[in-house]
């Protein structure tokens, strides 16, 4: 059954903007639709570089991402940003607000922004954003920027779906490198030290120098370049969208590329596996009644749970093979 | 009154069954049953209270207030061509108003000519549109400038459309000395709740000091700003921030003029303040006397000023427009007769009252009307202006003004601690707090927790509007921009273009930019042309959102 | 396992900067579980539209107290209907005459707020009208 209309279709591979839109917003809204979209939309890829903008809250992400989307799409790039912003934990809901920062982009018909909430992602990317992103690619966009708010796991989720990641960082936060995920600062391919007008730059820029010093060295990727700027004055723009530029070549040209595509895809199967799994099994009658009875026993009777994990994964084998066995019998 | 009596009356009140009701001020803030002696223990009136017309001012900036001289009636006023609101100026006067106040459109306000791309659709629509001097000629026609004061309700674009103001004064042979009125030319406040700048914060700050220092020196009777809380309010704003965040403006222009070299007792005692009058009565009056002290204390205490007419927080009142209802708009009199009457019993300088029909459009001839009357009846009939701050003593306003005071102090502190005003705003604290405080307050109507008679609560349905609308006709910004395309074309323009160059030149260099501005509004330079130089030299401003 | 959200698109279009309402309703929106791209000031109506096309959004409010409202709503909801976006809500606040609110029923935009509405009414409002194409 196909949830999406052949018109729609149509309209996304004569380059319609609403529909590439509103295949987002099918990526976002209906998960069952993505087997049927991305059957059209991985072929359709055009080799697009996703490039992850993250950092704490207020550094000016949004601003940078602005400005060295503008310059890419001067280089004659076809852009696609994604801003992702939290949805709230209580009330579901998200002020999109990156966007308005990038009011000089808005009438740049090379440039396509599209914000999104995390929505179950936990404050990191939407488990949306990485189809999105390949939507983006289809479309035919080839500088794609995924710019998240940098909060909790945002930071670790957008090193999956990014062939490159920015780190953007501003002085006189103090010691915002020790509140950084471990990780996030050795998988970055550039540190930004925006507003680099404000005092504690010099500093700033020391500590990360010194972090590169004493850090292991990174399998086939050289350190990160440290560089300073200043992107609501505009200033240091130009160095970082050639840095971009130059890691792109690096990455794609280093088999970097193809490593990362492969990973992701050998992720996305192994999960997608487990979720099909997972939903034929509490498809199965009354099975999260029995779980939620089964735990509220073990824990008065304060019994380990894996003897009925053991005894449950046994009956649930037995009892697919019956199903599957009496639907070939129908068939 | 004992510490017994007190118990007891407590008890019995306790005891007498309250009504369902929330006891808090508009702005939140708890309110005890009752107010005694008691809630006055710690506080000494000779040096907290005083006297009218002595420091600290609590009780008035004149010996004899409005027994000397009632405010000023001045109502705002200004919509389509110049010519219609010269004509509604007539109008005023001759109802026995005894000041002008000019309301600017919105291409205007922020500095765009009428044939601007922006301006389609909005010329003359919330006020009058002035693109060049020939303007001021119309606006003005026929009024005795040196007689009668005048207001002018601009920010951004202030500095040159005073620049036009005097030009027109300097053509009829009205010396710049006999000029009396106010510019309102608070640029602050807009970057925390109009949001009418062209430039970022300092290139308009300077242009606030340069006309300062030209005002002390030739237009003396000029007030060059009206630092304003009124915006503030209406953007949803408490009691207490409009208190706080209007002084902590009026600090950072002091301490900017003082930076600039100007002497404290040249530019202080033509500041001016703006004020709200909101719908809970007491907590008004208690906030415009809690800013006469707190005004009168920081400048001479911390700025140092030796005169005494440098210390005075004299201040301009307007009724609150956002708490008047398109629903039963009549009822909106009634609003504004409490409003005006804080007002007076705050003690204001000059006042102005909303018409009932200001929710919906620009208010017609006859709301106008009431809207005085009721001015009128205040001074005339109800007796309040006869004795100097009646409510002066009370034990409840004098507990509520320093409690104002004391609000202040904190958010004083705290926007220190933030590095100053210029650095507050940058960091979206203004706007955050009042972007809470309406929301907190939408949301209590919501619940109804707050009422709004005639919106949430007592509410008609199925009402038909009846109140006469005024509207504003198609015809208005064709005219404007036919006028304004005459004007270009009849001018030497040469000499604009060679006065443009010398504004960029002055601007760019460190001289005071009066003179300059005064000479491309000689030549009948365009607002927009203005505009767009200076912006080349200072660049266009764009605001970091917050929410 | 989907979860489908109201997008709404909240902007004041021309020369006017009283955004009291526009943030209000914008926060109450966003309370009440539904996304909000916050466009703030000055938006031209091609600004609007453009960003309610890659937005795919459900809803375009616009908050005018500046008088201008005939020609903006006018433009947009043209703008609109150019873009394929003609089934969604469009619907907005500020000072607009009950008049002017009959002749823009006639353009389209059903409905519009103003000052005095209660909040939880214009929540309801946009979540029973908010329209979306079926893909």
């Amino acid at each position: 059954m196909n949830l999406i209309a052949q018109a729609l279709w149509d309209d996304f591979f004569k380059g319609g903007r609403l529909a590439c839109a509103r295949l987002i917003s099918a990526v976002e809204n209906d998960p069952e639709a993505w087997p049927e979209i991305l059957d059209k939309i991985i072929p359709a890829q055009k080799g697009g570089v996703r490039i992850g903008v993250t950092g704490p809250p207020g550094v000016g992400k949004s601003t940078v991402t602005a400005a060295l989307a503008r310059r890419a799409a001067r280089a004659g790039h076809a852009v696609g940003i994604l801003a992702v912003d939290p949805t709230s934990p209580f009330s579901g809901g998200a002020f999109l607000g990156d966007r308005v920062r990038m009011q000089e982009l808005g009438g740049d018909d090379r440039v396509f922004i599209r914000s999104m909430a995390s929505r179950s992602g936990h404050g990191g990317l939407s488990p949306a954003t990485p189809y999105a992103a390949d939507v983006l690619d289809a479309f035919g966009l080839d500088r794609i920027f995924i710019e998240t708010v940098g909060v909790g796991q945002a930071e670790l989720d957008v090193l999956g779906c990014s062939d490159l990641v920015i780190l953007v960082l501003q002085p006189g936060t103090g010691d915002v490198i020790q509140a950084l995920k471990a990780g996030i600062i050795e998988a970055a391919d550039l540190f930004l030290v925006n507003k680099s007008d404000l005092q504690g730059t010099e500093t700033l820029l020391d500590s990360l120098r010194f972090l590169m010093d004493i850090s292991p060295v990174r399998k086939e990727r050289p350190f990160p370049a440290v560089l300073e700027a200043a992107a609501l004055l505009d200033k240091g723009m130009d160095a970082a969208a050639a840095e971009i530029e130059r890691l792109v070549e690096n990455c794609v040209g280093s088999g970097r590329y193809r490593e990362k595509r492969l990973s992701r895809l050998e992720q996305e199967i192994r999960a997608a596996i487990q979720r099909e799994l997972w939903l034929d099994f509490s498809a199965l009658a009354g099975a999260e009644e029995e779980i939620r009875a089964v735990a509220a026993d073990l824990l008065t009777k304060r019994a380990s749970p894996y003897p009925y994990i053991r005894e449950t994964c046994s009956r649930i084998r037995i009892q697919l093979a019956d199903e599957r066995a009496s639907r070939v019998k129908d068939e | 009154m004992s510490k017994t009596s007190n118990a007891a009356w407590k008890k019995k009140y306790e005891n007498s069954g309250l009504r369902e009701a929330d006891f808090t001020s508009i702005s939140g803030r708890p309110l005890q049953p009752l107010y005694t002696r008691e809630d006055l223990a710690d506080f000494d009136p000779e040096t907290g209270l005083g006297l009218p017309g002595d420091y600290p001012y609590t009780r008035g900036v004149h010996p004899s207030m409005y027994r000397g001289k009632l405010w000023t009636m001045r109502q705002f006023a200004g919509m389509g061509t110049p010519d219609q609101t010269n004509e509604r100026y007539r109008f005023l006067l001759e109802k026995g108003q005894t000041g002008l106040s000019v309301a600017f459109d919105n291409p205007t306000l922020y500095g765009c000519d009428s044939d601007h791309a922006l301006a389609a659709g909005e010329v003359g629509k919330t006020g009058v549109a002035v693109d060049t001097l020939a303007d001021m000629e119309r606006l003005f026609a026929g009024i005795p400038l040196d007689r009668v004061s005048t207001s002018m309700t601009i920010n951004a674009p202030a500095a040159w459309i005073f620049a036009m103001f005097l030009a027109n004064a300097e053509k009829r042979g009205i010396p710049f000395a006999t000029l009396r009125g106010t510019l309102q030319n608070d640029i602050l406040k807009e970057y925390i709740a109009q949001k009418e700048w062209i430039f970022p914060p300092e290139p308009h700050l300077r242009l606030i000091t340069d006309l300062m220092a030209f005002c002390a020196a030739e237009v003396p009777q000029w007030n060059t700003i009206s630092i304003s809380g009124y915006h503030i309010r209406e953007a949803g704003s408490t009691a207490g921030q409009e208190l706080a965040f209007t002084l902590a403006d009026g600090f950072c222009y002091v301490e900017h003029a003082l930076a600039a070299g100007l002497d404290i007792e040249d530019f202080a005692p033509r500041l001016s303040f703006f004020f709200n009058s909101h719908l809970d009565f007491f907590e008004e009056i208690a906030k415009m006397r809690a800013a006469r002290r707190i005004w009168a204390r920081a400048m001479r205490e911390k700025y140092k000023a030796k005169n005494p007419r440098s210390w005075l927080c004299r201040f301009h009142v307007q009724t609150a427009g956002c708490s008047l209802t398109a629903q039963q708009p009549e009822i909106n009199i009634v609003r504004t007769a409490l409003e005006a009457l804080a007002g007076v019993l705050g003690g204001c300088q000059s006042l102005h009252t909303n018409s009932m029909d200001e929710a919906l459009a620009l208010p017609s001839e006859k709301a106008v009307e009431i809207a005085l009357r009721t001015q009128q009846i205040i001074a005339f009939e109800s007796g309040v202006a006869s004795v100097i701050d009646p409510l002066g003593g009370s034990y409840y306003v004098e507990k509520l003004t320093n409690g104002l005071e004391e609000e202040a102090e904190r958010y004083f502190r705290k926007i220190d601690e933030l590095g100053g005003v210029v650095k507050a705003i940058e960091l979206g604290f203004f706007q955050r707090e009042i972007t809470r405080a309406a929301y907190e307050y939408q949301m209590a109507l919501s619940r109804k927790k707050k009422f709004h008679v005639g919106v949430n609560d007592f509410v008609n349905s199925g009402q038909t509007l009846e109140i006469p609308l005024l509207e504003i006709d198609e015809a208005v910004e064709r005219d404007q921009v036919a006028f304004l395309q005459r004007t270009r074309s009849e001018r030497d323009n040469g000499a604009v273009r060679e006065a443009l160059e010398a504004l960029k030149q002055a601007a760019a260099g460190g001289r005071n930019l009066m003179p300059p501005l005064l000479e491309c509004a000689r030549r009948y330079a365009t607002l927009g042309e203005t505009s767009a130089a200076l912006t080349a030299v200072f660049g266009e401003y764009r605001e970091q959102p917050f929410y | 396992m989907a979860e489908r959200k109201i997008k709404v698109i909240i902007a004041k279009p021309g020369l006017d900067g009283h955004d009291r309402g526009a943030k209000v309703i914008a926060r109450a929106l966003v309370e009440a579980g539904m996304e909000v791209v916050y466009l703030g000031l000055q938006q031209t109506p091609e600004a609007i539209v453009r960003a309610a096309v890659e937005e795919d959004a459900d809803v375009v409010g616009l908050s005018i107290l500046s008088g201008a409202h005939m020609a903006n709503f006018r433009k947009v909801r043209e703008l609109m209907e150019a873009a394929g976006l003609g089934d969604r809500l469009l619907t907005g606040g500020g000072i607009i005459p009950t008049k002017d609110q009959d002749k823009l029923k006639g353009l389209g935009v059903e409905k519009v707020f103003g000052p005095g509405d209660d909040l939880q009414e214009i929540v309801e409002y946009i979540r029973r009208n908010a329209r979306r194409a079926a893909a």
